[in-house]
């Protein structure tokens, strides 16, 4: 057996790169790239690139306040799960233009999965808060992961039909060097929405409205809590981009490639950030559940009917 | 909605990303304050009657003018700069163009309160107006 | 506060305020809400009040003036021509035409950056970071004009009793006319983005609606009231100033929801432009200032004026000596305020605040005297009693 592939490498690979401290620092890197594009588009500078790197060492430092009628140790396991989800999840997606570390049949509904125990670790948290604004915020959070996922599922299932597999290496050799993005459309257009919708940003950014509910779910955390939902936010920007731009986008190049199609894509997603106005959560179900969910099964439908009839 | 059309705003922000940021780079890079910014307050006791129509009409009380003798004109003026509220109200009620405020000096934060009190005129004229009994029988205007 | 065991049947309550992302000042609203939708509605005011009509009865008019134009940022300039044009009432004095001109000049320029400031925070809370970021820019300009013209962004100061401290010379009438074009191609634009933008407009079309026999009821003032089919403009009602030579076109609009106000709004805007390039092409020449008594002569006056927000009342009393007896100022935000409450009930929350929002409320406006009920009856506080329930309360 040779020690360092079995044991030191993996380790490795969950802690270090590509998983762990690359994830959450290209996660804060990513963060920050959003930001900076965002406040450009609004005409104003934005912010340095050390900014997010300040946000999480100062809440680090910060006292937390646990709130007195919350489960002490619920409130501060929950950061630590959504983020151990996340890290997980970092471990069956490329990144970086390289291959994913591990990988077995139905990686992909893991992956999927995984990045939502973070949104799901987050409503338990603000439902452990039990603040006024945590709860109206649970309610926005769970609604809101419960419209987008179909979606999302359905929009990734397209590149799987095609490829003939859960697995997200052999979807990635099917898929290289041809781009999906192309072929299918509409679901590449449902997964960047989806996607923006995973992540909260605006305009489905109802649960975490600042001018509405302050903090929605996180409104009682501070401090170390929060430094963890917020490197795990990063890191979910990045495993999410980088999933759909593995699966839609040609699947894995060299580091280089990887990080220009990651750079579209987030300009992708500032712009659409900026450009619309915050959905009110009744609004979001509607949308999801009446055009997102038909539109992707209806993408579906075409890629079967043309595999019978092409192939 | 018949005239709904999305992302409006699609030419301003995408055309953003060719035009610098319209932040002012301050205190990098300074404008030039226009004319009539109303900054500190300047005195000019050559010209000053004494009447003390600025201290009376002042709203926050940051003027002080102090007779030390009206026939031989020789006045104190006393200014709280931290009290000040820049109105320019000393200046309208000013019939001689004594008092002005000045466009330039106006970056007047601190980080203590040393240096916000300001006592003006002629040396002789302040050491006899501080003087704690003043012989010459003139009361300090308030 | 914060309660854990939160009983199905029990009614749950969302503050909004004091201290809350959606209020730019103090105050508080209870919302009584069922899953998203909003079943009561009620308020308390009072944080920001400063005792500012009480002080007025210690100062001089002259030092009372200033105190005025600190009732509020944005409508600073207003409450300083309302309170000059009282006591020359009182007097019996009347400013010079270029004076009084000068006065409408500046206050158009006010309503815009009052508008322009609004835009921007209707839309952010509602989201729309991208229309707040950008009129806010562009209300730099109107700002930068202003500096220019009156020494200062905010709290203009250009009025004294008796005329106006600060001239129009025609280098500065050019850089306002060049400032005011570009305010109005960028006011063109706002206008077809609220009301056009798709997604703005499922959040302002149809929240929040008032008809106009509702508006009339509730007795709201202001673009509130014209987006409601109200046609009430006190500059065309009661003209001030130099009003009555610069005749005004009174913007209204039917539809009473929000997607109206954003409308009227905006349109105001378009309309000062005009109103300032009448003003500056049509400039009365002559003095400033007029002779004013110090002493003002026993009596009492009212003026109305049409500020940002809506209709300002002002009210003295004097008494034949240099400092007023009473101060009475009613601005539009307290008449506005009732609107929100009857408005929420039966909305979702988050159209609260951007009903809210759609009034413009200015809440170190509305706050004069508080009077609070108790189980012991109204009382009338002292000082000492007052200061002493501030340490009590909150020990």
């Amino acid at each position: 057996m040779n020690f360092f592939a079995d044991v030191i490498q993996p380790i490795l690979a969950l802690l270090v790169f590509p998983g762990g401290l690359f994830v959450l620092a290209l996660g804060l890197v990513y963060l920050w790239v959003n930001r900076k594009l965002v406040a450009r588009l609004q005409n104003r500078i934005g912010p340095r690139w050390f900014q997010p790197v300040a946000d999480v060492v100062r809440l680090f430092v910060k006292e937390e306040i646990i709130p007195e009628d919350a489960n002490p140790a619920l409130f501060v396991a929950l950061p630590i799960v959504g983020l151990a989800g996340v890290l997980t999840a970092s471990l069956y997606v490329p990144l970086f233009g390289m291959a994913a570390p591990f990988s077995y049949p139905g990686d992909l509904i893991v992956t999927v999965y995984l990045l939502s125990l973070l949104t799901l670790c987050i409503g338990l948290a603000g439902a452990n808060s039990t603040g006024r604004f945590s709860l109206v915020g649970v309610t926005r959070t769970l609604t809101q992961m419960f419209s987008y996922e179909a979606p999302f599922l359905l929009a990734l299932l397209s590149p799987a039909i095609i490829a003939q597999t859960w697995q997200i290496s052999e979807i990635i050799a099917y898929a290289d060097g041809r781009w999906l993005m192309f072929t299918h459309p509409i679901s590449f257009v449902i997964a960047i929405i989806a996607l923006m919708g995973k992540l909260e940003m605006p305009p489905f950014d109802a649960p975490e409205a600042e001018t509405e509910i302050v903090a929605g779910a996180m409104t009682e955390y501070s401090g170390r809590g929060l430094a963890l939902f917020k490197l795990g936010h990063g890191a979910e920007l990045v495993i999410g981009v980088a999933l759909v731009t593995a699966l839609f986008m040609g699947g894995t190049a060299n580091p280089l490639i990887w990080l220009a199609q990651t750079a579209v894509m987030l300009l992708v997603l500032s712009l659409v950030q900026v450009l619309m106005a915050r959905l009110r959560i009744d609004q979001t179900v509607g949308l999801w559940w009446r055009y997102g969910s038909v539109l992707a099964i209806v993408q579906i439908v075409i890629l079967i009917v043309w595999e019978r009839i092409v192939a | 909605m018949s005239n709904a059309k999305l992302a409006t705003m699609f030419r301003d922000v995408f055309g953003s990303l060719g035009k610098k940021p319209a932040t002012e780079l301050y205190p990098f890079v300074r404008t030039e304050a226009p004319a009539h910014l109303r900054g500190h307050v300047v005195w000019n006791s050559e010209t000053c009657t004494g009447c003390g129509l600025c201290a009376k009409d002042c709203p926050s009380n940051a003027l002080e003018m102090i007779v030390v003798d009206r026939k031989a004109k020789r006045f104190v003026m006393r200014y709280r700069l931290d009290q000040c509220t820049f109105c320019a109200q000393c200046a309208a009620s000013c019939n001689q163009d004594s008092i002005a405020l000045s466009h330039e000096q106006w970056e007047l934060a601190a980080l203590t309160r040393d240096g916000y009190h300001f006592i003006w005129g002629k040396p002789d004229d302040i050491a006899e107006a501080l003087a704690p009994k003043s012989d010459n029988g003139d009361k300090p205007e308030a | 506060m914060i309660n854990g065991n939160v009983k199905p049947a029990e009614k749950f309550v969302v503050p909004i305020g004091p201290q809350h992302p959606a209020l730019k000042e103090p105050g508080h609203f209870e919302l009584t809400i069922d899953g998203e939708t909003v079943t009561a509605a009620s308020a308390r005011l009072g944080y920001a009040h400063r005792g500012i009509e009480k002080g007025a009865e210690s100062r001089s008019y002259v030092q009372t003036l200033y105190m005025m134009e600190r009732v509020c940022g944005i409508c600073s300039h207003i409450h300083g021509t309302a309170f000059s044009l009282v006591v020359e009432k009182l007097a019996g004095v009347e400013a010079p035409p270029r004076a009084q001109a000068i006065r409408v000049l500046v206050a158009e320029l006010e309503r815009i950056h009052s508008h322009l400031l609004w835009v921007g925070v209707g839309a952010h809370e509602a989201g729309f970071d991208a229309l707040f970021m950008y009129s806010w820019r562009d209300r730099e300009v109107v700002m930068d004009i202003l500096e220019a013209l009156t020494g200062n962004r905010v709290n203009y100061s250009a009025n004294v009793l008796g005329g106006v401290k600060c001239d129009v010379t025609p280098e500065a009438a050019e850089t306002i006319l060049k400032g005011v074009d570009f305010l109005e191609e960028r006011a063109r634009q706002y206008l077809e983005v609220v009301q056009s933008d798709a997604m703005f407009l499922r959040r302002t079309r149809g929240v929040g609606t008032m008809t106009r026999e509702e508006a009339l009821t509730l007795g709201v003032v202001g673009p509130t009231a014209r987006a409601s089919g109200v046609t009430q403009d006190l500059r065309k009602d009661a003209p001030y100033a130099a009003y009555p030579d610069f005749p005004i076109n009174v913007i209204t609009e039917t539809a009473g929801d929000l997607e109206a106000r954003f409308i009227v709004r905006v349109k105001e805007t378009i309309e000062s432009c005009r109103i300032i390039r009448e003003v500056l092409a049509n400039l009365p020449e002559g003095e400033l200032t007029t002779r004013m008594p110090r002493r003002v002569k026993e009596g009492e006056a009212i003026v109305r004026l049409e500020a940002p927000r809506g209709e300002v009342f002002y009210y003295v009393q004097s008494d034949g000596t240099d400092t007023a007896k009473r101060v009475k100022v009613r601005t539009p935000t307290i008449a506005n305020m009732a609107s929100v409450l009857h408005l929420s009930v039966g909305h979702q929350l988050a159209d609260v605040p951007m009903i809210l929002a759609g009034i413009d409320p200015c809440f170190s406006c509305n706050d004069r005297s508080v009077r609070l009920t108790s189980a012991h009856g109204n009382d009338v506080w002292t000082w000492e009693k007052l200061r002493q329930h501030g340490i009590e309360a909150y020990r």
